[in-house]
């Protein structure tokens, strides 16, 4: 085969090479994923997270991306790439706060607040509570018990309530 | 014309402030004559602020750039929509909004009750009033929307302007915040009300029938508003994001969410003579959250996607703030003896039991979303460290909120006032409990796994199921007695009693709108660098890059893609995403594709130019039509609240609950109740 026979093939397949349809890019991989939806993107305004944020040229997501993607391929683990974001930038590195020290009263107090209404609840209704009607008279004879007439006319009763509204 | 603008303004505030004075002397020395006058200068205060936003819009329109405001906020090239639009696009334009809108409606409240509520009024319009003083305020001496440019002593014409942000130059920006607006400064209405009506000492209900209707269509407003920013985010953004806990976001959903318990409240007073204090709490707190909302918004207390609005009126806003919320709590406490409950709860089971539990879940709900956008400020504060909160704490913490509410609106409606039998409620939810088991063990077949997600679809059914039977059982009872269809006996019934039917169709809007968030738990979306002719797989479909296109006009460049759809070699769908560079604020956008479907939207972002090959993100969004469809029926149904009964019980009074529904027969009273 002479020289430029070889150049012409050579030729060819740089050629073909540069004509099969890319396969697409993916830029955020699962992996990536994964870490990114626990840490914040802080660049300055939006409420993403790094997993979220879809500014292409993010000054925070991109570089925080490939951070990401190199440490996986060193082998660290989630929590230790996390580790490291959070030693740089502070907790605020972090998408939500760690449920410990003062930040957990940032998840107790919603159920909380749900808690003490119920509470709320309990306390009016005791205290706008009617109450019953028949009253027990003290050494008087006991109700007797209810008859199949009585509940016919309790169901029936019930039956209006519930269909009056 | 700067002049002329300015003066109005500064005359406007100068009428209100007479209005609050004139309208409490008059109602405390017994001068009706100040009364009305105050009534006139309520009507002066509108014609000088509709006069001052004529005069900055035509600035706007005709483009005259010596005025600070328009060189910001518009410019030569902007369609005739955005320069409209460049009213509410900066920070002064939106306080005139605000304090026109305020003007209108004080203006049409005086109006329609000038031969009503003579004791009340005179408050009522003095607190309006003072509201509008604070508005004023701002843009007579602090921001005016009138300051013109000037270099030495001289005015000067930059002859052309900055332009609107490129982001809010989209149509649901010119049409979201009026819309938004008209629902925060409306609840000043029922607010002003509530207030007046303790400041006289009234124990009736009065306050409450009179702004029932206007609270439903502010609500509706506040509720249109949030949904048209949802829209705008989704097509606008690039990313496909309809809710980001964004502080600002948060802000408008605050008072939505306790005016939302506000009008179910509001029954137990009407019906029952119940929760006085609590519906004060909650008419004060919708509108002390809607000024909160609107700081939040101008003041730039948290960080925000929408920092286009921010400045430094926070200090105004805070004071606002403190002066208006202390005043309210001690008129609140110093009346608490009119406010005294009138019946008593008969059972657990009852209606008035599920809407305190509607109540404390809808206050709940208000309370995590203020607490998770202050948190990070409370946090810093205390701990000196600064964190994040962002969307995985708020989903994290209302999802499971959100989840229990959509469970109450199908419980709630079915459970009778005053009490239900374990037998009656037996009934009416075996069905609906048995078929949601069933559809969320067919969906994990299909291989669901997402938890949040099932509930959300069983419970989804579960309240589809019990808003259905209940217009079924009352459309079958008229059908029997008339012969009419089944449909045409649910339109009747419907007519019957349009607050209750239009308020099922409400909640039907809330689960229609709840299957479009579930969505959200399957969205894939992914990244691709590709040239003219080149594809790419997402979500069962082939996608291929027809034709990159460059070019520009006045406004600004732009590069342009055509995508074709495909599905085993068959063309679907072609989409055109493109992006634009705004040549005056030279800032890019996105302008979004989308091929919009009930089952899914396949959404297209022209992200860049790398080279001769394009950027495109490309998502699919499950279900997200579903959350604009919900929006459209929710004002169906408010529409629906909103038309008078056909029928009304002759012997009843303005308060509903003298007329008991023991003296009717059990079937009108099911119709009419």
């Amino acid at each position: 085969m002479n020289r430029r026979s070889i150049s012409t093939i050579a030729l060819f397949l740089v050629v073909t090479g540069l004509s099969i349809p890319q396969t697409a890019t993916t830029y955020l991989t699962p992996e990536i994923r994964r870490v990114g939806d626990k840490l914040a993107c802080k660049c300055g305004s939006c409420n993403n997270t790094v997993a979220t944020c879809q500014m292409l040229e993010c000054h925070y997501t991109s570089p925080a991306r490939t951070k990401i993607a190199t440490q996986l391929k060193e082998g660290k683990s989630d929590q230790a790439i996390i580790d490291g974001f959070v030693k740089e930038v502070g907790l605020a590195a972090l998408a939500a706060p760690p449920a410990e020290g003062f930040n957990l009263l940032g998840y107790v107090m919603p159920f909380a607040a749900i808690l003490l209404g119920l509470a709320a609840i309990l306390v009016y209704w005791k205290r706008f509570k009617q109450p019953a009607a028949a009253v027990q008279v003290e050494g008087a004879a006991p109700s007797p018990p209810p008859t199949a007439a009585d509940e016919k006319y309790r169901k029936q009763i019930e039956a209006e309530l519930a269909e009056m509204d | 014309m700067e002049n002329i603008g300015a003066l109005a303004l500064l005359l406007a505030f100068c009428f209100a402030v007479y209005a609050i004075i004139a309208s409490v002397a008059g109602k405390l020395k017994s001068k009706p004559f100040l009364v009305t006058s105050a009534e006139r200068a309520v009507y002066s205060v509108f014609f000088l602020t509709t006069l001052a936003s004529g005069l900055l819009l035509y600035a706007l329109i005709a483009g005259d750039y010596r005025l600070s405001y328009v060189a910001q906020n518009s410019n030569k090239a902007m369609p005739l929509a955005y320069k409209f639009a460049a009213w509410w696009g900066g920070q002064s334009g939106s306080l005139l909004l605000w304090a026109w809108l305020l003007s209108l409606y004080s203006t049409i409240i005086t109006f329609q009750n000038r031969h009503k509520f003579r004791d009340m009024m005179p408050y009522t319009v003095a607190i309006l009033m003072v509201v509008q003083c604070f508005f004023l305020l701002l843009v007579a001496f602090v921001i005016s929307p009138f300051e013109v440019l000037v270099q030495g002593r001289g005015i000067v014409d930059v002859g052309d302007g900055q332009g609107l942000n490129p982001l809010l130059q989209y149509w649901t920006m010119v049409i979201h915040p009026p819309i938004l607006y008209l629902g925060y400064v409306g609840f000043a209405v029922p607010f002003a009300f509530a207030m007046a009506s303790l400041i006289t000492r009234r124990r009736d209900d009065d306050w409450i029938q009179t702004t029932r209707r206007w609270s439903l269509v502010t609500w509706f407003f506040q509720g249109a508003g949030i949904i048209l920013g949802a829209g705008w985010a989704y097509a606008v953004l690039g990313w496909g994001g309809y809710w980001g806990w964004d502080p600002v976001e948060n802000a408008s959903l605050l008072p939505w969410l306790t005016s939302t318990a506000f009008l179910h409240s509001v029954l137990m007073q009407e019906k029952k003579g119940m929760m006085k204090i609590w519906n004060m709490v909650l008419v004060a707190s919708t509108f002390w959250l809607c000024i909160f909302g609107t700081t939040l918004t101008r003041t730039g207390l948290v960080s925000s996607v929408h920092a286009f609005a921010q400045s430094s009126i926070g200090g105004y806003f805070f004071t606002f703030l403190a002066i208006g919320i202390a005043a309210t709590i001690y008129v609140i406490l110093d009346r608490l003896d009119y406010l005294k409950t009138e019946s008593q709860l008969e059972s657990v089971l009852s209606r008035e039991s599920s809407f305190m539990f509607n109540n404390l879940i809808l206050v709940a709900s208000c309370f995590s979303v203020l607490w998770g956008t202050l948190f990070p400020v409370i946090s810093e504060a205390i701990t000196g460290e600064k964190i994040s909160v962002d969307a995985p704490f708020f989903n994290k913490v209302n999802i499971p909120i959100g989840l229990f509410l959509l469970f109450l609106t199908g419980i709630g409606p079915l459970i009778a006032w005053r009490r239900s039998s374990l037998d009656s409620l037996k009934r009416a939810f075996l069905w609906p409990t048995v078929a949601s088991v069933l559809l969320v063990g067919v969906l994990m077949g299909t291989g669901i796994r997402h938890v949040y997600a099932l509930m959300s679809f069983g419970l989804c059914l579960f309240v589809t199921m019990t808003i259905g039977s209940e217009f079924l059982k009352g459309a079958f009872a008229i059908r029997s007695r008339t012969g009419q269809n089944v449909v045409a006996a649910m339109v009747e019934l419907t007519h019957r009693n349009t607050r209750r039917y239009g308020g099922y169709i409400v909640h039907m809007a809330i689960v229609i709108m709840f299957i479009g968030f579930t969505g959200k738990a399957f969205d894939k979306d992914t990244t691709v660098n590709v040239a003219e002719g080149q594809a790419f797989q997402l979500g069962g479909y082939d996608m291929k890059v027809r034709e990159v296109k460059n070019g520009e006009n006045d406004n600004y460049a732009w590069s342009h893609a055509k995508v074709d759809i495909m599905r085993d070699g068959k063309v679907l769908k072609t989409l055109e995403p493109e992006r634009r560079n705004y040549k005056a604020s030279r800032q890019p956008t996105s302008e979004v594709s989308i091929w919009r479907r009930l089952n899914e939207d396949v959404y297209l972002n022209f992200a860049g130019v790398e080279g001769d090959r394009a950027v495109i993100q490309a998502y699919i969004f499950p279900l997200v039509s579903w959350i604009w469809i919900g929006f459209w029926v929710l004002f169906m149904g408010t529409i629906v609240c909103l038309i008078p009964p056909k029928r009304r019980d002759v012997n009843a009074t303005p308060t509903s609950r003298k007329s008991t529904v023991v003296r009717q027969p059990v079937e009108e009273a099911q119709l009419t109740q």
